[in-house]
């Protein structure tokens, strides 16, 4: 007897509950339109994933619903036993091709993984946007340019790297980011080296990745263009490297006052670091791209943490006085610090400006459901769009015209990440 | 190899300080190879099986003392103190048995129901046993890279030039050399070292001759774990970082350096763990660390295609 007006009660309930679905929604639904997201989620990089994804959920979250579409976040981790793993994430991407509700990607987060991505969402005319790659070669032929001193401009070919035409097999750009390139990321480091904290001997190593090895050859041309000498560089294969105090101690013999390491904390970039006690003094600069400013990095590092400097390839949002309602909202809606990252405003931008395009293409195509190919093309006429990081264009290789380069150095007790300056490469 | 030695004898020459420095390093990097290397062998030397879950548990070891340096009220950056070093012993005593457990539960539950099975079965069940503790650990600590408190002394003692030995280096390599030289004396002299050699020799004999085997082999593998579980303790303070699949590069170098020593042989792991780890230093500070791993594999194949026995041969005769 209690059981059945239990039943009835719950019956009522989820009536009542299925009615406001219904009349909640307003306008009739036209269907679901799913922004596909592929980061790093889980092991080392999950304090860089994360945060990024959170990002994009927020914006999704204040959009509401578009043109009667309710937007939906599809996210799939790209790493693999904790590390980001291009194979994975080009698996993750045809998924994405696959599921033919997804009108536009955000991510990845490294550029080792858009290299294996790009092809895949090219041939399917899929609208991708990064809110962190930063390798130069993903846009653009030139690796290392003739203004960070070199002879004559260095390919990527030259360097061994595929070019942007190689990744594209349709020839029409599909791929986008809000992040700046490596060759102002890794140079950026060096000027603030050479300028602000005065040394002119370094070792630089780096993982060896795409990205890695990418800010490590860009930092030491302009490096050596300032007037600097690179002692010792070395790059590693850090998946079988647990040992770096050779590489530490012979930088140290050879005069270096610091080091600079091209890597992800989770290619033990901070592990590097502890191993420098008993080599280095704490406090001797440590500096990296944005692959080292996760909390984890200070983790990894230990007592050795204060010190490190980190290069991020996008303004610090909390320095743009008009993006303060946005980043009051998110910490409103994501109330845990390590809820909030280096990149989770660019990640807001990319799915804000993702948002943005797939709107226009809906009312282009008469208040229907966009093509792909469609919302690419309006993706790729984004022209002052206004978000976190201020305006945001795209030129026709897909960058951003936001060159704008900010510095972290590791400090304090408990030792924290602190914006110290932001260097603007604009024209 | 010509090649090679054309390539490294001028850049050696150029700057011996570096030299000698990528010197120390290889002999702390090989020691705790050693380590490992032992288990290896002697697992090896008495059921004849290699037993691929050695270095997951040699992972474990670090793995397990994490909590207990919490446990014991240790902070990184303590000042070096009797009471610390003795917390410390304490903690890798604990951790020793604990895996000693673990590791005898190993051999009771994978490899003691297929003794007599055909020899690729056990094998398998190794393979399988790694995989099942690197899962464990995945899911205990996820993949992050773990750090490991920084205690031991920070201090250099300068060799000449601008090559140093940092106290760090002599600490490994001492506690290396103590555990080969302890565990030589013990399966040379003690009772159960008798058995354990009478075992490797032939098993019915042993057996007819009153000793238990089941107690004999267990015995093997908790001591093959007290040297893991020592070898994960020293890894964890000499290089401050863990992950979950660590065992699994360790294990595949310290297994060559058992059979690079002759598998079965003590003193030939020992030889073959500071050999790899000298190959590694030296192909990392000169070459390139893409290439270590070609380096140390193809030693193990050519010591396998060419000199199986290893440097030192087996010591248990054919049977």
């Amino acid at each position: 007897m209690r059981l059945s007006k239990l039943l009835a009660g719950l019956a009522v309930a989820s009536l009542a509950l299925a009615a406001c679905g219904t009349s909640g929604g307003g306008t009739a639904n036209k269907g679901t339109i799913k922004i596909g997201v592929d980061l790093p989620e889980s092991g080392a990089e999950a304090s860089d994933g994360i945060p990024t994804l959170n990002g994009v959920k927020y914006a999704v979250q204040t959009a509401g619903t578009v043109e009667g579409f309710t937007i939906e976040v599809s996210n799939l981790d790209d790493a693999v036993n904790g590390v980001h793993d291009p194979q994975k994430g080009a698996q993750n991407l045809q998924q994405f091709v696959n599921d033919s509700k997804v009108l536009g990607v955000v991510g990845p987060f490294n550029s080792s993984v858009a290299r294996a991505e790009i092809p895949i969402s090219n041939r399917a005319h899929l609208a991708q946007i990064s809110p962190a790659n930063t390798n130069q070669c993903l846009t653009k032929n030139i690796y290392i340019p003739t203004t960070l001193g070199a002879p004559k401009d260095i390919t990527c070919k030259d360097a061994g790297i595929l070019a942007p035409a190689d990744l594209r097999p349709t020839g029409i750009n599909n791929y986008f980011r809000v992040a700046t390139t490596d060759d102002l990321q890794g140079p950026a480091m060096a000027d603030y080296a050479v300028d602000v904290l005065k040394v002119t001997k370094l070792g630089v190593a780096s993982d060896n990745e795409v990205y890695g090895k990418g800010i490590a050859d860009t930092f030491s041309a302009e490096f050596k263009n300032k007037g600097g000498t690179v002692v010792k560089r070395q790059d590693f294969d850090t998946k079988s490297t647990n040992d770096f105090r050779g590489f530490l101690q012979s930088s140290k013999s050879l005069g270096a006052q610091g080091i600079y390491f091209g890597g992800t904390d989770s290619n033990k970039g901070c592990v590097v670091r502890s191993q420098a006690s008993g080599i280095f003094a704490v406090d001797t600069p440590y500096m990296g791209g944005d692959g080292l400013q996760t909390s984890q990095c200070l983790k990894d590092a230990g007592q050795m943490a204060s010190g490190i400097y980190a290069a991020v390839a996008a303004p610090n949002a909390e320095q743009i006085p008009e993006s303060a309602s946005i980043i009051s909202g998110f910490k409103a809606a994501f109330s845990k610090k390590e809820d909030f990252g280096a990149y989770t405003m660019p990640a807001y931008d990319c799915a804000k400006i993702l948002i943005a395009a797939i709107q226009r293409a809906i009312k282009a195509n008469n208040g229907n459901m966009p093509t792909r190919e469609q919302v690419r093309a309006e993706v790729a006429k984004t022209s002052d769009f206004t978000g976190a990081l201020g305006k945001t264009s795209f030129d026709a290789n897909g960058d951003t015209s936001q060159k704008i380069i900010s510095i972290y150095q590791a400090k304090g007790t408990p030792v924290d990440w602190v914006w110290v300056k932001q260097i603007n490469y604009a024209k | 190899m010509a090649i090679l030695l054309v390539l490294f004898i001028p850049r050696a020459a150029s700057d011996p300080s570096f030299f000698v420095q990528i010197l120390v390093y290889g002999l702390a990097n090989g020691a705790i190879y050693a380590l490992i290397a032992l288990g290896y062998t002697m697992v090896y030397g008495i059921i004849e099986l290699i037993n691929f879950a050695h270095g997951d548990v040699f992972t474990l070891g670090a793995f397990v003392s994490l909590p207990l340096i919490g446990a014991f009220g240790l902070t990184e950056g303590q000042s070096a103190s009797l009471g610390l070093y003795a917390a410390l012993l304490v903690i890798a005593i604990i951790v020793m048995l604990i895996l000693g457990g673990v590791n005898v539960l190993i051999e009771r539950i994978a490899y003691r129901p297929l003794r007599h099975a055909p020899r690729l079965a056990p094998l398998i069940t190794a393979v399988g046993m790694s995989f099942i503790l690197e899962g464990a650990m995945y899911i205990w600590r996820g993949a992050n890279n773990i750090h490991y408190p920084d205690f031991l002394p920070a201090g250099r003692i300068s060799l000449g030039g601008s090559a140093s030995i940092g106290y760090k280096d002599l600490i490994v390599i001492a506690l290396a050399v103590v555990f080969v030289v302890v565990l030589t004396t013990f399966i040379n002299r003690s009772k159960l070292g008798k058995a354990m050699r009478a075992t490797a020799q032939d098993q019915d004999a042993a057996q007819l001759m009153g000793i238990d085997i089941n107690r004999t082999i267990a015995a093997t593998f908790f001591i093959g774990a007290i040297l893991a579980g020592a070898g994960g303790i020293i890894f964890g303070l000499y290089f401050n970082t863990v992950r979950f699949d660590l065992g699994f590069q360790a294990g595949l170098f310290a297994f060559t350096a058992a059979v690079f020593g002759g598998i079965g042989n003590i003193q030939g792991a020992a030889i073959g763990g500071l050999f790899i780890g000298l190959v590694k230093a030296y192909s990392d500070g000169y070459f390139t660390s893409q290439l270590t791993d070609v380096w140390i594999f193809s030693i193990l194949i050519l010591v396998l295609v060419f000199r199986p026995t290893g440097l030192l041969g087996m010591r248990v005769p054919e049977k």
